[in-house]
């Protein structure tokens, strides 16, 4: 019997499994396999030949691989094999193989070494997205290897838990989906083709496993070569080896919890967001480039309450043409298409963000400085050149885009803001270029101006969007990124949620909408209060929307109306969330279970 | 020899997956196809070659680029590989 060992990871895909370890290695048993080459088989007649054979079988089997993974319906995963077959039969890749093996290296080594010279090759360029293909490339390298020494890929026979240093995509896609119930890194970070292959198949993986590969070799000794079995959790970060009794029962108990709230939020998905008596409430999703479109669907958001559109105009040199900043809003508005509405927030840059071309002055209180809508009074092109290409792209997708500014703090913001939406619109009907129908601007409410003059404020402009995270800063005068004023830095703080309450009575009294796209939207507690104090509409990460949702579902307005009243009333943020927490409790155990645990 | 001149009209130019696309376009003809950016200078790489495609054949959006096919099946190689240009190399162009 093996000690139960216990080692901390870093949660990258949440989920618990319980399952046999199986250990990947680089290479395998490639030290092994070349001594059995080299003493029972005759070395290959025509190495060359055998070298651009094996290159073509690997090709062969990448694009099958690809196939298969295509049919289950993972079409970007697939990308990456039709990539990689390519790869396969690069001249640059065989013919400098073939050459080392005239040289007189043996062909698998030949391949590998090639491999590691083209990947080098790409991993020095300066872009980002092919440094990234240099891993294919070693991929690829390996599988021509491997099928030169006459190796089948090793993979696990029954259920288990890879354990690896990492592990490459064409692994991870070759074992049967099925029989792999974890992933457990040693090295990896939380953006690993592995872990986003986790998140797929909705089992845990865990990155940055210090020592998990020494413990499991030592484990597996100690056990005489039999199976390890490990018990992880996705969620903690936590890997134990050769768990004891106790250890698998509260891994089990902590899985049928997790099963049971992912049952609750996978059935409460399609439905829009109400309250258990049926307010509605827009859940809509935060979103940073167009590529996140995707994950906000599937996670059902009724729309996008915030695209940041800082994307486009960082780290680079010169600012994003009006022609490319077209295609970037208009995939994501056809992503959504003319039901599900899409904010798009204009650049919030300048300040504290280093953007080269802006040329801006260094300044003492970049917070408090020339930002975002501010930016436009000494440079209007670079929003209205924006706000063109939000009209073009909108008339090219068919829909009405939202779009709101930072950053407002006073009327005169909005008569600029509107005055550079129909400057931007009379140049794209002047150039004779599709263009949207309407658009819907709205204001950020962050600036602790633009709460105090709501009521004024909501008379202009179609909709509020209240930034919780500025507002919190500002009304509090407590810097977001000073670790010494926690204390100040939380938005259920009654003080922040007194300026939310103004915004939502300006806004009803206009009768406009008002959403919230802060974290606080997409903190379970933070949802519950704010749609007690009349927010419509939360905008928060895909990740959230379940929790949100399934926690609205259960309470009723009119107790979020009373926690709402308490929370105003509330000594600090402490009491305010321990209040919100009872409810909350309530809807974790759900409407059945609700008895005397809870 | 028959030569193209064209205009890269993709959002992010020829680079990855449309580098792809056309590398595959490519090794469909018998033909020797090279391919080359007039617009930043370099050298001609082999337009069948994913890695040399990747790495040296980089154009982003409005580079001209320079294809030549010298073989039996050079005419029908150019032409397939223009109108795989101009239909998005399988992005959508506007």
């Amino acid at each position: 019997m093996t000690a139960t060992l216990r080692l901390a990871g870093v949660g990258a895909a949440p989920g618990i499994a319980i399952a046999p370890a199986w250990r990947y290695e680089e290479g395998g048993s490639a030290a092994a396999a070349d001594g059995v080459a080299a003493a029972g088989r005759p070395a290959a007649p025509d190495p060359a030949g055998s070298v651009r054979a094996a290159a073509e079988t690997a090709a062969r089997e990448l694009e099958a691989l690809a196939d298969r993974v295509r049919a289950t319906g993972r079409d970007e995963e697939a990308g990456i094999f039709d990539g990689q077959a390519l790869l396969a039969i690069s001249p640059t890749l065989v013919d400098d193989a073939v050459e080392r093996v005239e040289m007189g290296a043996p062909p698998p080594d030949a391949v590998a070494a090639a491999a590691d010279a083209a990947a080098e090759v790409l991993a020095a360029l300066d872009d980002e997205l092919l440094a990234a293909r240099a891993a294919d490339v070693r991929d690829v390298g390996a599988r021509i290897a491997r099928i030169l020494r006459g190796e089948e890929l090793r993979l696990p026979a029954a259920s288990a838990i890879a354990v690896a240093d990492d592990l490459p995509p064409s692994v991870t896609a070759e074992i049967p989906a099925g029989l792999l119930r974890g992933i457990v890194l040693q090295g990896g970070s939380r953006t690993a083709h592995a872990v986003i292959l986790a998140r797929s198949l909705g089992i845990p993986a865990i990155v940055g496993t210090s020592g998990i590969l020494a413990a499991l070799d030592a484990a597996g000794r100690a056990a005489g070569g039999g199976d390890v079995d490990l018990a992880v959790d996705g969620d903690t970060g936590e890997v134990v080896l050769a768990p004891d009794a106790a250890e698998r029962a509260a891994f089990a108990a902590r899985d049928a919890a997790l099963a049971r709230r992912r049952a609750r939020a996978a059935a409460a998905r399609g439905r829009p967001g109400a309250t258990a008596d049926g307010q509605r409430v827009l859940l809509v999703a935060n979103i940073g480039t167009p590529d996140d479109a995707p994950r906000a669907l599937e996670a059902g958001a009724e729309g996008v309450g915030l695209f940041r559109t800082e994307f486009l105009f960082m780290q680079r040199q010169a600012p994003p043409t009006e022609d490319e900043q077209v295609a970037a809003y208009r995939r994501v508005f056809e992503a959504f298409g003319p039901e599900r509405p899409v904010v798009v927030r204009l650049a919030d840059i300048g300040g504290d963000k280093g953007i080269p071309y802006l040329r801006l002055p260094a300044e003492a209180n970049p917070f408090l400085g020339v930002r975002a809508i501010r930016l436009a009074y000494g440079d209007p092109e670079l929003l209205r050149t924006q706000l063109r290409a939000i009209w073009r792209a909108g008339g090219l997708a068919g829909v009405v885009p939202h779009v709101m500014a930072p950053m407002v703090a006073t009327l005169d913001d909005v008569a600029l803001l509107e005055s550079l939406r129909d400057d931007a619109r009379a140049a794209v009907v002047a150039a004779g270029q599709p263009c949207a129908d309407a658009m819907v601007t709205g204001i950020m409410v962050e600036v602790p101006a633009a709460a105090f003059l709501a009521p004024e404020l909501a008379r202009r402009v179609a909709f509020f969007s209240i930034g919780t995270n500025d507002l919190t800063q500002y009304v509090m005068a407590a810097d977001r990124g000073n670790a010494t004023l926690g204390h100040l830095q939380d938005a259920l703080h009654p003080a922040v949620l007194r300026a939310v309450a103004g915004v939502v009575a300006g806004a009803d009294a206009a009768g406009i909408p008002v959403a919230v796209c802060g974290e606080l939207a997409g903190d379970p507690a933070g949802a519950l209060v704010l749609v007690g104090l009349g927010v419509d509409e939360l905008s928060a990460d895909a990740g959230s929307l379940d929790e949100v949702r399934v926690a609205l579902a259960a309470v009723s307005g009119e107790e979020l109306a009373e926690l709402a009243r308490g929370a105003l009333a509330a000594p600090d943020a402490a009491a305010v969330r321990a209040a919100a927490g009872v409810l909350l409790a309530r809807a974790a155990a759900g409407p059945e279970e609700a008895g005397p645990a809870a | 020899m028959r030569t193209l001149e064209i205009e890269i009209r993709n959002p992010s130019g020829i680079h990855l997956r449309p580098a792809g696309t056309f590398v595959k376009g490519a090794a469909a003809y018998r033909s020797a196809i090279t391919l080359e950016n007039v617009t930043r200078g370099g050298r001609a790489v082999n337009a069948k070659d994913a890695l040399a495609v990747l790495s040296h054949g980089k154009a982003a959006r409005g580079d001209t680029v320079r294809i030549v096919a010298e073989g039996e099946d050079e005419e029908a190689a150019i032409a397939g590989l223009q109108a795989l240009i101009e239909s998005g190399l399988g992005e959508t162009l506007e």
